[in-house]
């Protein structure tokens, strides 16, 4: 992998508050997924990467370059940040061409409608940008940060306000681009989003990058880990019972009537738990993970660092 | 330049911004006309009053302040500066695009009705010509500076109030040495020798010392301005 993104031993602080910690390496051609909880730190590195912050340690190239030193290198980066305001009084199309003059595209206007178009947006739309929804911020975002055909495409939280036809649009676009060879990163808080990108993905909690790797091997470490589980039946004691006897939860109690187990072997657990309820002449009405958010799961990653 | 300059400027033109210092404008031409109609006052002495005491030591350093300020901290604030940092631009062609829309609303929002009032107050046209020069030097050389402030600290506002009203209006009207490095001092002294209004302003530099440091002030601060758009964060 030519590496056209290098983070060596970032971090970042403001004043006694560690925001990033060590982290480091290397993103190529192709999407690449920054997975974390709200608050990890995804923001922060996306501003280290892009220029717009320093970091405390550490060093960050975009293709060999210092963005912090080089303001032309963003002639090569496009960013969507998080933050939602905009220039409320332009139209779509006006906010696009900005981006696109001040990069120095020839035939501004036309780039800019031709990306808003690309993005499912109405270039000819005559509403400023304040009545727009969350969802068509998002998209006009982007539409500003492909404008000019980067290389390095930063995108923070980009699904975000998007409806499920809009994602899955989104998401093949950015497939698309990086098939094309350029370097996209995605952030993002939700797991199965991260699964379509169908991309590597680096793992970041509470500023530490705690994880990386092919989606696959990400979810193998997250299904390994002890979990949580609630069994609703209509004879919860028996169940707790035959559970144990089973030997595929580690413990099992009974709650307001319900069943809750812990086990570290959950595909295990998902083929005992029927024939266990049928032997014990149960009826079983939910079985629920208790602990599928991803908070849960990237602490257990940032245990096992 | 042009699109940065167009973007900025709009950001800055609020209904709320422009009606209220709009009505400081208006009281600038109306305090004028009383001069003119009110009977048994000495007129030179009034209108210099009104073109040196709000013109150029009030209502031009309020309206610089006010939008300049705001021309990149609004933008540092709300988090739109990203789209125009992240840019293949030079940071002195975005300092002085905010400068210059800044300064677009500040001409005719306060330049312009302290020559009126000037005007209107039928003295002559030496304090005319006072008040634009006295006015337009003010004018350039606040925006300068308020820029660089909106741009490094947060409720710039208050902060250059305070300047205002601690080291211009009071430190260097007492104080030699501050004198030499005042704005207001050294741009009061430029209307009243244009005019020839006799006495100067307390603390009044020569003509050459007059022009030469709101100009230095102006050029100090788009080199620092520049410079914290190169060093500084954006968020």
């Amino acid at each position: 992998m030519t590496a056209t993104i290098t983070v060596r031993d970032v971090g970042k602080w403001f004043g006694s508050v560690v925001a990033l910690s060590g982290v480091s390496f290397e993103i190529g051609p192709g999407v690449t997924a920054l997975l974390g909880p709200n608050g990890a730190g995804k923001s922060t590195l996306f501003r280290i990467m892009c220029g717009l912050a320093n970091p405390s340690q550490g060093a960050v190239r975009i293709l060999g370059q210092d963005p912090r030193a080089n303001p032309s290198l963003t002639r090569h980066i496009g960013i969507a940040p998080q933050q939602e305001a905009l220039f409320e009084w332009q139209t779509a199309l006006e906010f696009v061409t900005l981006a696109a003059q001040l990069h120095g595209v020839g035939g501004p206007v036309q780039a800019a409608a031709a990306a808003l178009a690309t993005v499912e947006m109405d270039p000819r739309d005559p509403r400023p940008l304040s009545t727009y929804s969350k969802g068509m911020r998002q998209r006009v975002k982007v539409a500003q940060a492909i404008v000019h055909n980067p290389t390095v495409l930063v995108l923070d939280e980009p699904l975000e306000g998007l409806d499920p036809r809009q994602r899955l649009g989104a998401i093949s676009f950015f497939r698309a681009l990086g098939e094309q060879g350029r370097t996209v990163v995605v952030s993002s808080h939700v797991l199965d989003e991260v699964e379509r990108f169908g991309s590597r993905v680096l793992v970041i909690a509470q500023g530490r990058l705690v994880a990386e790797g092919d989606f696959h091997r990400i979810r193998d470490l997250m299904d390994d880990r002890p979990r949580l589980l609630r069994v609703g039946t209509d004879q919860p004691a028996r169940v707790a019972a035959g559970l144990l006897v089973s030997g595929v939860v580690q413990g099992a109690r009974v709650v307001r009537g319900t069943v809750e187990v812990e086990t570290s072997d959950a595909p295990a657990f998902r083929r005992a738990v029927a024939s266990v309820a049928r032997e014990a002449g149960a009826r079983l009405t939910e079985v629920v993970p208790l602990d599928e958010d991803l908070e849960s799961v990237f602490a257990y990653l940032l245990r096992g660092r | 330049m042009s699109a940065l300059y167009r973007t900025l400027l709009r950001g800055l033109a609020t209904r709320g911004r422009l009606l209220a210092l709009g009505a400081l404008a208006v009281l600038a031409v109306l305090l004028a006309v009383l001069v003119r109609v009110r009977a048994g006052v000495d007129r030179p002495d009034a209108a210099f009053s009104v073109v040196d005491g709000y013109g150029v030591s009030v209502l031009v350093p309020i309206v610089s302040l006010v939008f300049a300020s705001a021309a990149l901290g609004d933008a540092a604030e709300d988090g739109t500066l990203v789209y125009l940092w992240l840019r293949p631009v030079a940071r002195w062609r975005l300092a002085l695009a905010a400068a210059g829309a800044a300064l677009t609303i500040s001409l005719p929002l306060a330049v312009l009705p302290v020559v009126v009032a000037a005007a209107v107050a039928g003295v002559g046209a030496r304090l005319v010509a006072g008040a634009l020069v006295g006015a337009l030097v003010a004018a350039v050389a606040y925006t300068a500076v308020f820029c660089g402030l909106g741009l490094r600290v947060r409720r710039a506002l208050a902060w250059g109030l305070a300047y205002l009203v601690i080291w211009e209006q009071a430190v260097a009207r007492v104080a030699k040495g501050a004198a030499r490095v005042s704005i207001s001092v050294s741009t009061r002294t430029i209307t009243a020798r244009i005019a020839r209004h006799f006495p100067l302003p307390r603390n009044a530099m020569s003509m050459p010392v007059a022009v030469f440091v709101p100009c230095a002030a102006a050029l100090i601060a788009v080199v620092l301005t520049t410079r914290s758009l190169q060093r500084g964060e954006v968020a």
